[in-house]
């Protein structure tokens, strides 16, 4: 992800940024589980001001409130379903969302997955890879909006609530991946739990294995505290396969390393 | 952490780290029998937890009358989404704070409301300011222990942080103010807020 939406969360906390950045930031707060623990700590660090500032409002007010709420019936909660299955009546109601646009800092991996290369001596590890993975069909599992007071569809949701959407999953020892994928849409999210820290100026890079076994960067996974959670970039469509490889900071053309993960599609 | 099991627990948190939760009511516990239709619980809520939230958007709002009429909006708002607080993703006045820091927000950045609020300022801003200050300075240990906090930051991680948290500006308004080249000012805040809450002792 782009470092310079993870320096956004603290305008964010302290709703400091204007309505475009604001949209692009939440779109990747879905998403980036070390932004949202970022937010979280922040946004409460930031109430802490509130104390500062507290003044006694009129008690007409309150009577106001407290009349107001009679004529109001209390939301119902979330209830957040199996994802992998089709929404049913809510697909039509539920708010469209624009493909999403490239945010600016990403611009350079947006430029680097449009590079295609050939996997090379990489082919055999792939498919060895791919093999001994666990690899099965799971339900998705539903992650709602951080702040869900009204809903959106993130990206996440969006594939998960395609109709044709489909999950895999694939552990190894702690290390456990999910990626739930539509072929419709052409996209796919994945989920990692039980990460290593990366190395010192390495980082964690996704890619798209095509059935030609060339592997094209799908952009990276930043997890925090072992967990992480991304939307990979690019087209799935001719995907037979997701890895995920440590690569040098800034991502590498093609994978220098053996994968930590193989995913497997259906 | 977001799979922190506090949710699952009617018990408020122990270690609060607004203080004031702590202190007073279960907010957590209001919250939710709010969800369920329970007036009362929230007519608690609101005493509980009133003050400050019209204090914050007085402070940003600034206007009195469009004050109480923001904050008439809140607390409809928190009635009406009482179900969708969750509790793994942070404290209930958190909640409540971050939906009356939005509303407030909002309302200055609409133009007609930033005209009102700019006529305003000139009366009331000298009077709310030391009100407030001074209220806060002798009825809560609370803001004591935030001006402490505040103390521990930069001059300049202070000011973008109380332009932006208090004043209701953006992070490009902020620099602007500050005459700071942009982008600047966005650093300083989230600077400012992790050595606050780094002081606060605030855990996710």
């Amino acid at each position: 992800m782009s470092p310079d939406l993870h320096h956004l969360s603290g305008a964010y906390a302290v709703d400091a940024l204007d309505t475009d950045e604001r949209s692009a930031f939440e779109q990747h707060l879905s998403l980036c589980s070390a932004c949202q623990s970022d937010v979280h700590e922040l946004t409460e660090a930031a109430h802490a001001l509130a104390a500062l500032t507290e003044a006694a409002p009129p008690a007409s007010l309150r009577t106001a409130v407290l009349a107001g709420i009679g004529q109001v019936r209390p939301l119902p909660p979330l209830v957040v379903d199996d994802a992998a299955q089709p929404v049913g009546g809510d697909a039509s109601t539920a708010p469209t969302h624009d493909e999403p646009e490239p945010v600016a800092g990403e611009g350079a991996a947006v430029a680097r997955h449009a590079k295609v290369v050939p996997l090379f001596r990489r082919r055999t590890t792939w498919i060895a890879a791919a093999a001994a993975a666990a690899v099965l069909a799971v339900g998705g599992v539903g992650v709602d909006a951080w702040t869900s007071q009204e809903p959106e569809l993130t990206a996440v949701q969006e594939v998960q609530q395609a109709p044709d959407s489909s999950t895999v999953t694939s552990s190894r020892g702690e290390l456990s991946a999910e990626l739930t994928y539509s072929r419709e849409l052409g996209r796919s999210a994945i989920s990692m739990t039980g990460v290593p820290p990366a190395p010192d100026g390495m980082t964690y890079q996704l890619w798209y294995v095509g059935t030609d076994e060339v592997a094209r960067s799908a952009g990276f996974i930043e997890p925090d505290d072992g967990r992480g959670q991304s939307v990979l970039e690019g087209d799935l469509s001719r995907a037979a396969a997701v890895g995920v490889t440590v690569e040098p900071a800034g991502g590498s053309d093609a994978p220098t390393t053996e994968p930590i993960v193989v995913l497997a599609l259906g | 952490m977001m799979d922190r099991m506090t949710a699952a627990s009617s018990d408020p948190p122990v270690t609060d780290s607004e203080g004031a939760a702590a202190r007073g009511p279960d907010l957590t516990d209001l919250l939710r029998r709010s969800a369920r239709g329970d007036e009362e619980a929230f007519a608690g809520l609101y005493d509980a937890t009133s003050r400050r939230v019209y204090g914050l958007v007085l402070r940003i709002v600034r206007d009195p009358a469009m004050s109480e009429e923001v904050t008439q909006e809140v607390y409809l708002d928190v009635w009406r989404t009482s179900a969708r607080f969750d509790a793994g993703r942070g404290t209930a006045l958190s909640w409540l704070m971050t939906i009356a820091h939005r509303a407030a927000v909002d309302r200055v950045r609409s133009s007609e409301a930033s005209r009102r609020r700019d006529d305003a300022h000139a009366s009331a801003t000298q009077e709310v300011d030391f009100d407030a200050t001074a209220e806060a300075a002798h009825t809560s240990i609370e803001a004591a222990r935030v001006r402490k906090a505040l103390d521990t930051l930069t001059e300049a991680q202070r000011s973008a942080v109380e332009l932006a948290y208090l004043g209701g500006y953006t992070h490009t308004e902020v620099a602007r103010l500050l005459d700071l080249p942009l982008g600047t000012a966005k650093t300083r805040i989230r600077d400012g807020l992790i050595r606050l809450r780094d002081t606060l002792g605030v855990t996710a």
